[in-house]
């Protein structure tokens, strides 16, 4: 059995208070939420701080307030909520396709947009990695899905956060400096490791939707089964309604890069015109060509390459359908 | 007028150990805690072949807090007994590694943090060989097997239409929900008492003699309460036990090995894969002139079971048909692999995957309207038919039946009124042989005893263990009513090899019909007895070979197994065609099985072991790297969760079979047989395209799908 490191835990009431802590404990110190993400991958050593400073006793970061929602609420309220399943289906549709049942009453939405980046030579049990002779993302010098690569390509897998992106989320953060207000789409950077602009003494508080107001969203994942399984490919669609034509959209694709991966031309393809058959194809098409899904999830990565096709034609029909 | 007596047998009764199963009181191995027991781990080859060059343990390192364990401290054999002694318990210096996560040093410490510690400062350096990974390559033949009857060679231009096809199937692990574990404890007068997860107590009780060179008193071996076996803990647990015991008699004291997941699922057996290759004769209006047959498992590593699951394979390759010209060669082959083993269906899942395949190629290729049901209905053996063993069909024959109650219970099929997801339904009819292989019962004659005793109780004493099946409820229900008491006043006792008798191992469909007989037949006779004597009273009970069942050995010829328990199964799947997914949205499956002793249990059983099939059909995939099994752990080696279950209708058909006990038949294997042929044929009734091989993954149906249209396009 896998066993967690000793380490110890706190339970500050306030934001300031949990600021405070963590300045104290320096680099040793991380902040965790539900712990679905952060305590397994701690028993794999791939986290190892001495000092947990959770953050579900703050009120805070539990609130609710019309569409800015704290990030500490958790998956399951989130997916459940009927103003959310109505005006935010995507958010809540995404969230509901999180892991388990179980996994979502613990897990809270900032914790699956902070999900750590994952990769077949990486969630692996600390001897398993060693014999390998670890890998760049913790302990080793070497990417193994790409050995010559300068960078590690650990895959973003959360099912939220290409949604947040997709739909113009902004994310409020607050650190030793002060608060600042963050656009999804610049919360992510294209790296397995330094995969978040979030810097580690900040604390993600939460997150302001836009308000329904003539948009639509959808979130699409593939996996291999109903349950339990993080994406291969997710993709976040959103447009902009100008009547029976398109206005704006964002086409953003989860599970094929290490951030949610926001294909313009894809956007682009559609914009100005009726969601024809031909638009879709093109979207489709454009969101195919950089869609570049490594060896190192489950499924062939050339099928996964391929359903990318499939799923963005599948998520504009259905914006479609409904509109 | 006096009311009907209440009996057990027939009634789903609550489950023996079922309240402290939920209620969270059963104890489990890791459960049992034993004071003074240090911890135990396993140091395995990183390398698929070579050989060990040197052991060192790092002087830097204080060695005075562990014990350490090699080849060297095997007081007995350094071998695991079973049927080849090719299996080293622990490789030995010098000697040669034929596997990754093959067993070659054992540490014990009185905390996880030394020992995690200690491994960490061991270093083995091997001098590499060339493995060999691929059956293709593979030139060690652990067994072969050929089964004859009549000519194919003399009729096989008498054939109108010659149907040649190759199958593959792919490994497949048990996942029973508890991994491996046992403890060890030192007993008086040089005694190991080891409590484990296991099948089979008296085959860890050899092994444990063998290695450990102890006498029949100083092995004990107890069962904990365990979770699932599958066929996984029928050999494997020879290993853990001896392992600990070694640890034990080092350390002077208990340890315990447990294994986690990771380990359990990198280290330990799995499904064979193989692949078969048929070719069969019929003439225009379908009759069968010949089929015949190849068959090639990858045993892995070392020998393990394999020669028996070979032989299974072989028996059932011809499928639940009548052929009178019939050729199978089988043979099991050594790869650089972990070995492969015991697994629900021992072989059977897959020479009928591709048996029942055939039928459908024939089927398809035969045309004129000839469906692959006719055909069925139209080879299927019957009451005196004969097998491919030349094992005349006397009683209990339930081909028929399982198929018209499958096809009455099948509901009117929907298309499916998506159009990228086209809707199909397949069919298979299939037979598995109950109990254990030719004169596999006569040489073990099992045995149970009964206790009447002073306080009116009965007790039944067994070897026979509870892995989930039933076998504690089942038996004091045929106890209960063969004595003609409450089933209250049944007890059985703990699967304690200082209490009980061999009863032989808890597989092979065989602890229900052959030792659940010999407890109906004890029961009977300590009634008898009771008239005269009064209690205690003991009767010990041996499996008697009936004199009518025949079995050559050396032809393999003969009655190869006392019955045959049938099964139909229909299977509908979704494909999706744009993604090459394959959902199995509804299962119907009609079985003869003798009698149901406990029909929930037996409909949980059958349902089970469909699920299981389901996921070896479309999901269940292991991904090879390097001679090692790339997901090893649950995140990566994916079973079906509920909300890919297809719904699941088990018809109980009850066709007694005259010496299973009230009529019973072994089914705990036959529901792996049916499901995955039934799943192919409806992907094809769905899509027009043949996949011949499990698991039908998505990539692999895609490009079946694209490879069809592509051939379309160029015809057109």
């Amino acid at each position: 059995m896998l066993r967690l490191p000793t380490f110890r835990y706190l339970q500050p009431r306030s934001l300031r208070e949990a600021l405070a802590m963590k300045a104290d404990a320096g680099p040793d110190g991380m902040f965790v939420a539900g712990g679905t993400d952060l305590y397994p991958n701690m028993k794999r050593r791939h986290q190892e701080p001495r000092v947990v400073i959770s953050l579900m006793g703050i009120e805070e970061l539990r609130r609710l307030d019309g569409w800015n929602v704290g990030t500490c609420v958790t998956l399951s309220a989130l997916s459940s909520l009927p103003t959310f399943q109505r005006s935010q289906s995507a958010v809540a549709g995404a969230a509901q396709l999180v892991s388990t049942p179980l996994l979502r009453n613990m897990g809270t939405l900032g914790g699956n947009l902070c999900l750590d980046t994952r990769c077949n030579y990486y969630n692996q049990s600390y001897e398993w990695r060693k014999s390998i002779d670890f890998c760049m993302k913790k302990d080793g010098a070497i990417c193994w899905v790409a050995p010559s690569s300068p960078r590690c390509w650990a895959v973003s897998s959360s099912d939220v956060a290409p949604v947040m992106v997709a739909i113009g989320a902004e994310y409020r953060l607050v650190g030793p400096q002060g608060e600042r207000l963050v656009p999804a789409g610049r919360f992510y950077h294209n790296d397995g490791i330094n995969y978040l602009t979030k810097q580690p003494d900040e604390i993600l508080v939460d997150v302001r939707l836009p308000a329904p107001n003539g948009w639509d969203a959808v979130y699409h994942k593939l996996r291999r089964r109903g349950s339990f399984d993080f994406p291969v490919l997710g993709v976040a669609a959103w447009i902009q309604w100008n009547g029976k034509k398109v206005g704006e959209a964002r086409i953003v694709l989860g599970g094929v890069a290490s951030y949610p991966q926001e294909v313009a031309a894809a956007g682009a393809a559609l914009e100005g015109a009726p969601l024809s058959d031909e638009a879709i194809a093109a979207a489709a098409d454009a969101a195919y060509q950089p869609s570049k899904p490594m060896d190192n999830t489950d499924f062939d990565l050339s099928w996964r390459k391929q359903m990318t096709r499939v799923y963005v034609k599948r998520a504009l029909e259905e914006l479609r359908a409904r509109h | 007028m006096c009311p009907a007596p209440v009996t057990a047998v027939g009634r789903s009764v609550p489950r023996r150990e079922g309240a402290d199963k939920v209620t969270g009181r059963a104890r489990y191995t890791d459960d049992i805690t034993v004071q003074g027991a240090w911890s135990g781990r396993t140091i395995r080859s990183t390398i698929a072949r070579g050989a060990i060059r040197s052991i060192t343990l790092d002087p830097a390192f204080d060695w005075s807090r562990v014990v350490v364990v090699t080849a060297d401290d095997i007081p007995g054999d350094n071998v695991v007994q079973l049927i080849r002694e090719d299996q080293p318990v622990l490789a030995p210096r010098g000697g040669e590694i034929k596997h990754k996560e093959e067993p070659i040093l054992l540490l014990a410490a009185s905390d996880r943090a030394t020992l995690e510690e200690a491994a960490t400062h061991v270093r083995i350096e091997y001098e590499l060989a060339n493995p060999v990974f691929e059956i293709g390559s593979a030139t060690e033949v652990f067994s072969t097997v050929e089964i004859t009857k009549g000519d194919v060679a003399s009729v096989e231009r008498t054939a109108d239409l010659v149907v040649e096809r190759e199958f593959r199937v792919g490994l497949q692990e048990q996942l029973y929900i508890e991994p491996q574990g046992a403890i060890a404890l030192p007993e008086a007068d040089g005694a190991f008492r080891v409590v484990g997860s296991l099948q089979c107590p008296y085959y860890v009780h050899r092994a444990l003699k063998r290695a450990l060179k102890l006498t029949d008193q100083q092995a004990i071996v107890v069962q904990a309460e365990t979770g699932g076996g599958f066929g996984g803990k029928e050999e494997y647990p020879s290993i853990v036990a001896v392992h600990a015991a070694l640890l034990a008699r080092k350390a002077g004291r208990p340890v315990r090995l447990i294994y986690d997941r990771h380990e359990d699922l990198a280290a330990t057996t799995k499904r064979h894969p193989g692949v078969i290759r048929h070719r069969t004769g019929v003439k225009k209006d379908g009759t069968l002139v010949f089929q015949d047959i190849e068959i090639v498992l990858d045993g892995g590593a070392y020998c393990t079971l394999t020669p028996v699951v070979l032989s299974r394979a072989a028996i059932h390759a011809a499928g639940a048909y009548s052929c009178p010209n019939v050729r199978i060669r089988a043979r099991a082959v050594a790869t650089n692999t972990p070995p492969n083993g015991a697994f629900r269906g021992f072989g059977a899942p897959q020479s009928l995957f591709a048996a029942e395949l055939m039928v459908e190629h024939v089927a398809e290729q035969l045309g004129g309207g000839v469906s692959s049901v006719d055909l069925r209905r139209k080879w299927m053996l019957r009451l005196g038919d004969t097998t491919a063993t030349g094992q005349v069909l006397t009683e209990s024959v339930g081909s028929e039946l399982v198929l018209d109650a499958a096809l009455k219970a099948a509901t009117t099929f929907q298309p499916s009124n998506i159009p990228t997801v086209r809707r199909g339904r397949g069919l298979s009819l299939v037979f598995h042989g109950s109990g254990f292989t030719g004169s596999g019962e006569k040489k073990l004659s099992g045995t149970i005893a009964m206790e009447a005793l002073a306080d009116g109780t009965f007790r039944i004493l067994t070897a026979s263990t509870e892995i989930g099946q039933g076998t504690k409820t089942i038996f004091c229900q045929l106890a209960a009513d063969a004595l003609g008491v409450p089933l209250e006043r049944v007890t059985i006792a703990p699967q304690d090899t200082s209490l009980v008798p061999d009863s032989g191992p808890t597989v092979a469909s065989r602890t229900a019909m052959i030792v659940g007989r010999l407890v109906q037949e004890a029961a009977a006779e300590i009634k008898q007895r009771l008239q005269r004597e009064r209690p205690p009273l003991r009767v010990d009970k041996s499996y008697i070979q009936p004199d009518s069942i025949h079995w050559d050995e050396a032809t393999y010829r003969g009655d190869a197994y006392p019955v045959y328990a049938w099964a139909c199964t229909i299977a509908d799947v979704d494909v999706d065609t744009t993604t090459g997914e394959v959902r199995v949205t509804d299962l119907v499956t009609a079985v003869d099985c003798g009698k149901a002793l406990h029909p929930v249990m037996a409909e949980g059983q059958i349902e089970g072991g469909c699920l299981q099939a389901v996921g070896w059909a479309t999901i269940e995939e292991i991904k090879m790297k390097d001679g090692g099994y790339q997901n090893d752990r649950l995140a990566t080696y994916l079973i079906p969760t509920a909300l890919d279950a297809p719904r699941i209708r088990t018809v109980l058909i009850e066709n007694p079979y005259s010496r299973g006990p009230f009529g019973a038949k072994g089914i705990g294997e036959l529901p792996m047989d049916g499901p995955a042929p039934a799943v192919i044929a409806a992907i094809h009734d769905a899509t027009g395209v043949w996949l011949d091989e499990v698991p039908a993954t998505p990539e692999k149906v895609l490009a079946a799908l694209n490879g069809a249209q592509r051939r379309e396009a160029a015809q057109s």
